[in-house]
């Protein structure tokens, strides 16, 4: 049995289990953060580490979904540095791949007033050809935003199929196959789990794809 | 002022690969002495002697070793060999010229802590000192520094040399780990932390080449002489890798808190080029540009801390008034953008934001917020990025704008 | 990556990385840099089917090869030269003129100032973050071999001396 524990979120007064992540106490008080990368059913990665809190008292902003709470902990879910980090984040993101497929996080753009343009045109983006090589997904990497869902999900997480993992590193990392093969090369399975895990349409049903496709035009 | 070298009291004077000529110079003393003296004696002397960590991040290395030595094993000790940070050699010219002293601070470390296995991981690029080092290793096994019964201790213990490929992150310390298990060096979430759960899950102490030899001194002088050595808050031997525009770069071993201008003047001979001092970068690319007002600044830990910049590995670089700043900065930028793990979305973006801001800067294509959002992405990596690197990569570069170095 | 590209191994090299597999049979994860470092010094770089034998030979899936392999500089999972000149490119450097080395090397050698691979396959040039030898400024490393300060009318005969 764990024990319980008060702390202070948004000067809300919060019961939480002492194992909680600062995320789950929050969502049991009913206070939303904001999250990508994160699924209930995947090992928390906290690379977008857009769900950063305020914690008094502490040098960094910290990442809720993996952050556990502590007694008496006073945390802030939105202030001046945590709307900052959010917004410079997304505006980053929203500068380098197409997140025309991802509504939640454009919905995220416009709740942290982020300004894309304001970074100006002459910039890096990451770019990738679409990649068409199997009949049930198609991979959309110029959307991919690297939360390492579906890497997770290929992986120990779900289906121990180990297809995926990364090309590059930094800026330039993508998601890649061994040797960048076809999938039908690899040791995928095509369980379509990282299809279903991916937030932002990089990874996509092919018919949902040729569908999309055909009423474009 | 006169002070006597400790740490690199032997470089240049011995026989690198011989282990003889070690022993003729007080080599192996001190881990006698720690056999002498036993684990838990060692690890009191290390907690009552100040030795802050000498990689950059300061942390006080005895605390780390009594957590390890009260630690459950299996446990490892891995010695911090991945010196990248720009402008920094001491490692470098310590294992190169003394390999077998990092040998035997790690197995001090070993028996202090109580550890099954050493880990060295040495950068990719230092081959001369990887050779050295794995020469030294083979020796001590001979000699029966390394294996059973060391030293008629009953303490078994190993060292496993590692080598890094070609990537500055794995200078920090769990990406590191990461790189020995064998995987892409992506630093882990902290807590837990190396002490609890490090290197194969275990606990680890890990400390720079630098923090290890100072432990050698430390058991054999002792703290008192060890705490007498520079300013009392952060004491000891420092070394102060010196370079760019001074008439003689080089490593410099001096006591801890020695001023800009007396390691340029007194050590390095003068400020060559134009002859007069503009700028110098302290720190390496992770530190930050001090101007002429900050010459009399002691390089030491709090110091530096106090008046916003950071001592880091002691790296310092000159520059002089004729050396045109933009390249630098857009080279500072650049080191950057092409170091990130791209692990954590503010470091793997901003960085490579930073890059293209610098880049249209310096091409006089500057836009009117752009120094506004420079700040914007250093706050954010500041903030949030999940290691030192993204946290400390625009350091350099906003305190080039503070000093209007452009 | 582009067009898959296969080592082209002497009957020797050959005998000398099936040793250095059966060597490290079995040898998990943790042995991948090292195996990785060992078979490129005798090949310089290592191909599909190559980094395909490191997977199976480690107990790993072949995916790990493949992450590892992209992210470390030093790894090459692609063709290099026989010879690979890493100069650095770094702020100590730059302060001693390292952009006269660059041009003298990449004269010399045929390739672009950002580094590449001559037309004979023998040198790759490649510019180098910080090499950590900022008293020997400017710096370079010819495969294993440091060197420094270098100056640019040394750079044919450093070149000349290779075999």
């Amino acid at each position: 049995m764990t024990s319980t524990i008060s702390l202070t979120i948004d000067g809300q007064p919060v019961e939480a289990p002492a194992d909680a992540t600062v995320l789950q106490a929050a969502e049991a008080a009913g206070i939303t953060i904001p999250t990508l990368c994160h699924h209930p059913n995947l090992t928390p990665p906290a690379v977008c580490r857009l769900c950063v809190v305020e914690w008094e008292g502490r040098r960094t902003l910290q990442p809720a979904c993996v952050t556990q709470v502590a007694a008496d902990a006073v945390i802030h879910t939105r202030s001046p540095r945590v709307d900052l980090a959010r917004r410079t984040i997304l505006e980053m993101l929203a500068t380098t791949v197409d997140l025309s497929d991802a509504p939640e996080l454009r919905a995220m753009l416009a709740e942290y007033d982020a300004h894309p343009e304001r970074f100006g045109e002459d910039l890096t983006r990451r770019e990738h050809e679409v990649i068409i090589d199997n009949s049930f997904f198609v991979r959309d990497y110029d959307k991919c935003v690297l939360c390492w869902r579906c890497v997770e999900a290929c992986g120990t997480d779900m289906e121990h199929a180990f297809a995926l993992g990364f090309s590059g590193r930094g800026f330039e990392t993508s998601i890649a196959t061994f040797f960048e093969n076809p999938m039908p090369e690899t040791t995928c399975v095509f369980c379509g789990n990282c299809v279903g895990v991916c937030p932002t349409g990089a990874l996509k049903d092919r018919r949902v794809f040729e569908l999309e496709m055909a009423t474009d035009y | 002022m006169s002070y006597e070298p400790v740490l690199t009291a032997r470089i240049g004077k011995i026989d690198p690969a011989s282990l003889t000529d070690y022993e003729a110079h007080g080599g192996f003393q001190a881990l006698i002495r720690a056999v002498e003296l036993g684990p838990g004696r060692v690890v009191a002397l290390m907690e009552e002697a100040t030795l802050l960590g000498r990689g950059g991040a300061a942390f006080p290395a005895g605390i780390k070793w009594r957590a390890v030595h009260q630690a459950e094993g299996p446990k490892f000790v891995v010695a911090n060999a991945d010196e990248s940070e720009p402008g920094t050699f001491k490692d470098r010219v310590l294992m190169e010229g003394d390999p077998y002293a990092l040998i035997e601070a790690v197995i001090l470390a070993g028996f202090a802590t109580a550890a099954d296995k050493g880990f060295i991981y040495v950068r990719g690029e230092y081959a001369r000192a990887y050779q050295r080092l794995r020469h030294a290793i083979a020796r001590c096994y001979e000699a029966g520094y390394l294996g059973r019964d060391i030293l008629g201790s009953g303490f078994e213990f190993h060292i496993e040399l590692r080598r890094g490929a070609g990537a500055y992150i794995c200078g920090e310390e769990t990406a590191l780990f990461e790189s020995i298990e064998g995987k892409r060096g992506y630093p882990r979430l902290k807590p837990p932390f190396p002490t609890q759960a490090g290197l194969f899950g275990r606990p680890t102490l890990i400390n720079n080449v630098e923090t290890l030899i100072n432990a050698l001194h430390i058991v054999l002088r002792g703290p008192a002489w060890f705490n007498s050595i520079g300013p009392a808050h952060s004491p000891g031997p420092k070394l102060y890798p010196l370079s760019g525009r001074v008439q003689r770069p080089g490593l410099v071993e001096a006591p801890m808190g020695i001023t800009l201008r007396e390691l340029i003047e007194e050590h390095g001979g003068g400020v060559s080029g134009s002859g007069e001092f503009r700028v110098a970068l302290v720190g390496g690319a992770a530190g930050a540009f001090l101007g002429p007002d900050h010459l009399n600044t002691p390089l030491d830990f709090r110091s530096l801390a106090s008046i916003g910049a950071a001592l880091g590995s002691g790296a310092v670089i000159v520059f002089d008034t004729s050396v045109d700043m933009k390249p630098i900065l857009q080279r500072i930028a650049d080191f950057f953008a092409h170091e990130s793990c791209g692990k954590c979305y503010p470091c793997q973006l901003g960085t490579m934001r930073q890059r293209d801001i610098i880049a249209r800067m310096v091409a006089g294509q500057g836009r009117p917020g752009d120094l506004q959002l420079l700040r914007d992405i250093g706050q954010t990596m500041r903030d949030t990025s999940i290691c030192g690197l993204g946290q400390t990569a625009s350091n350099a570069i906003l305190s080039a704008f503070e000093l209007k170095l452009t | 990556m582009t067009s898959p590209q296969t080592l082209a191994l002497t009957p020797h090299q050959e005998q000398a990385l099936q040793t250095l597999l059966r060597r490290y049979q079995g040898g998990g994860q943790s042995a991948l840099l090292p195996l990785l470092h060992d078979i490129q010094a005798i090949t310089g770089w290592v191909d599909e089917p190559t980094a395909r034998a490191v997977a199976h030979t480690l107990g790993i899936p072949e995916i790990e090869v493949h992450n590892v392999l992209e992210f470390y500089t030093l790894f090459y999972n692609r063709p290099v030269g026989k010879h690979v000149i890493r100069v650095c490119n770094d702020l100590a450097c730059m302060l001693a003129g390292h952009e006269a080395i660059i041009r003298a090397l990449a004269d010399h050698l045929g390739v672009p100032e950002q580094g590449g691979t001559s037309a004979d396959g023998r040198f790759t040039l490649e510019l180098h973050p910080c090499l950590g030898h900022c008293e020997l400024a400017p710096f370079l490393m010819l495969d294993e071999e440091p060197m420094g300060p270098v100056s640019p009318d040394q750079i044919p005969d450093l070149l000349g001396g290779v075999s």
